[in-house]
């Protein structure tokens, strides 16, 4: 095996808030030119791990290197080839976007201010870059970040939830700009909530809940233990759709909010839909439900520990 | 359920990044730079301009001179007469104000705009932020106090004249002395100014709110003017921030004293760098977790 440059190397990382475990004994390994997504629903910790990356808070114990540096031998440092935002980014709203650009280049020192006109060519925000960022919309505000992070020339990308509060063109846009600028050869941490962005976008993925490592691994490793294909069904006669799946051993179908839902391999829910027009029973809807993958997502995020599949294995092998 | 990670075998750690990083240098340009486009401080400027010579005006076309202040009723009688009484006013709560707009601003708008995250993020310290920012302050600070003491000293003397000034003990001092001496009088006032920086700065890195950092160092002057009037605090007078306002006096007597002047720069340097002091430590310490 080659030896993988690290981006980013957490070693038992633990931020307490009182006595609530923010992160808890985290472990992350991002090799250097891959795409890695953090997820987890809200109050799983991903942020908090960001946040003790750039330094804004500080870790209770555990070890993390950036690109070679520690916050605690190098300081600030530490940022030095590293840029992203945090949550949604933030300007000051009386200024223009190009203002905003030009102070914080001057932060970066020089060569910076070079990069302005490219890094707003690149997200698209050319012609909107005189107005005062307070207009702005909030995938504006987003581009803008990213246009602030790239004056850096950053070596590792982080990106918080980047889709947060988009429009469906707006979160096209930006998952297009994600892929470009990974393309390109740049490390990207990314984190988010959502199961399709990180599918479609990383290569490896550490999956918190409520501050603890649930998955740790790739896409492809997580998409084979993924549960099979969800369905929800609308019936004539519910109780009695629900009674005959029973005859069927490879059949899981549960009533919930109103509708059915079938959980089988395709073939098997091809021949359930057709046994409720033999029996008489009315299909009115029939309509994939959630996605293997994020199917698998909210097991390991929502449910209880011992209702994940006993197929599931925690660790999955990166390398 | 128990989590292991797998971690990639033979992983190497990457060499540093080198990177030019501005330093503190550009983080004070990077502070000028947005005050300066703030329109706020530009009309607290504009205002430190014009507002000096409105009041001259006024009060010198006034047929009843405020005999109640100090200096007010020799306005009339000697254009070194009148920037004392501004000098005196302006001390109550002018100075206050004008330093808190944006000493009591400059931390907590950060919070305010959400931007600490977005400044942080950036390779720049949080010891140079603070000194950028503490810095711009004072210099706006002084940069008002010398704008309001030259608007108002050279409207006074186009307007009203330049007759000899009249001492606190009566003496008579002459028109060359006496601007020597209105000028050092205006300069005592950059002391407590600045001890009312610190404490603006303070306010505004403790409380992340700019109404708080603006208003509240105004009301703390109140409260010990207020204070300052009743007769038994003396000693405790001697270390209110308002008192070092008024050490200015002891320049106009015919046998100067300086003792009152010495103590008055010392309680504003106190003042100062305590209030610098628990800022900076605060700030360093602080989780960013908001803004």
């Amino acid at each position: 095996m080659s030896e993988t440059p690290l981006a980013v190397n957490a070693v038992d990382l633990t931020k307490r808030y009182g006595r609530l475990v923010a992160v808890n004994e985290l472990s992350m390994a991002v090799a250097e030119g891959e795409v890695y997504g953090v997820l987890g629903p809200n109050g799983a910790g991903k942020t908090t791990f960001l946040r003790m990356l750039f330094g804004l808070i500080r870790p209770d114990s555990g070890t993390l290197e950036v690109l070679g540096r520690t916050w605690k031998a190098d300081g600030p440092r530490a940022l030095d080839g590293v840029a992203g935002f945090i949550e949604s980014p933030k300007f000051y709203p009386y200024l223009s976007g190009r203002k905003n650009l030009e102070l914080l280049a001057g932060l970066d020192g020089a060569g910076a201010a070079s990069r302005i006109d490219s890094a707003i060519d690149l997200v698209d925000l050319t012609g909107r870059d005189g107005d005062k960022v307070g207009g702005y919309s909030f995938g504006m505000r987003q581009r803008l970040g990213v246009a602030a992070s790239l004056l850096r020339e950053p070596r590792l990308l982080v990106l918080d939830e980047p889709a947060n509060g988009l429009d469906p063109a707006g979160i096209r846009d930006m998952r297009a700009l994600v892929k470009r600028l990974a393309a390109s050869g740049l490390t990207v941490l990314l984190s988010s909530h959502n199961m399709d962005e990180v599918e479609e976008i990383c290569d490896n993925v550490t999956i918190m809940r409520t501050g603890d490592v649930v998955y740790h691994g790739t896409i492809d490793r997580l998409r084979e233990q993924a549960p099979q294909q969800a369905h929800r069904i609308t019936t004539s006669d519910d109780v009695a759709a629900l009674a005959l799946s029973r005859s069927s051993p490879h059949l899981q179908v549960i009533a919930r909010d109103g509708a059915l839902h079938a959980r089988a391999d395709q073939s098997v829910i091809d021949s359930y839909v057709a046994s409720l027009v033999t029996a008489g029973i009315a299909l009115r809807s029939l309509a994939l439900d959630e996605a293997p993958l994020e199917a698998l997502f909210f097991m390991l995020t929502e449910t209880s520990p011992d209702r994940v599949p006993s197929t599931y294995e925690p660790s999955g092998a990166v390398a | 359920m128990t989590t292991t990670i797998t971690t990639p075998a033979r992983h190497v750690v990457l060499r540093p990044s080198h990177q030019r990083r501005g330093g503190m240098g550009a983080a004070l340009q990077w502070e000028v730079r947005k005050l300066a486009s703030q329109a706020r401080t530009r009309y607290t400027l504009l205002i430190c301009l014009i507002a000096p010579i409105a009041i001259v005006a006024v009060i010198n076309s006034q047929q009843r001179p405020p005999k109640d202040n100090i200096y007010g009723r020799y306005v009339h009688e000697s254009g070194y007469a009148m920037p004392l009484l501004v000098l005196g006013f302006a001390a109550q709560w002018v100075f206050p104000l004008l330093t808190s707009i944006v000493a009591g601003d400059i931390f907590a708008s950060e919070d305010q705009h959400g931007t600490w995250k977005t400044i942080l993020t950036r390779s720049v310290s949080r010891s140079s932020i603070f000194w950028a920012k503490t810095l711009a302050s004072i210099g706006f600070a002084v940069l008002t106090l010398t704008v309001f003491a030259v608007s108002t000293i050279a409207s006074s003397l186009l307007i009203v004249g330049m007759q000899p000034l009249q001492g606190l003990g009566g003496q008579l001092i002459p028109p060359a002395t006496a601007l020597a001496l209105i000028t050092a009088s205006w300069a005592l006032a950059l002391a407590p100014l600045l001890g009312f920086t610190g404490l603006a700065i303070l306010l505004s890195v403790k409380s992340r709110n700019p109404s708080v950092g603006i208003v509240a160092p105004l009301i703390i002057g109140f409260v010990m003017q207020l204070a300052g009037s009743l007769g038994s605090v003396d000693l405790l007078r001697r270390f209110f921030l308002t008192t070092p306002f008024e050490s200015w006096h002891g320049l106009l007597v015919e046998h100067r004293f300086y003792g009152v002047i010495e103590q008055g720069l010392l309680v504003s340097v106190g003042w100062l760098v305590v209030c610098l002091a628990i800022a900076y430590t605060s700030l360093r310490r602080r989780d960013i977790t908001g803004g």
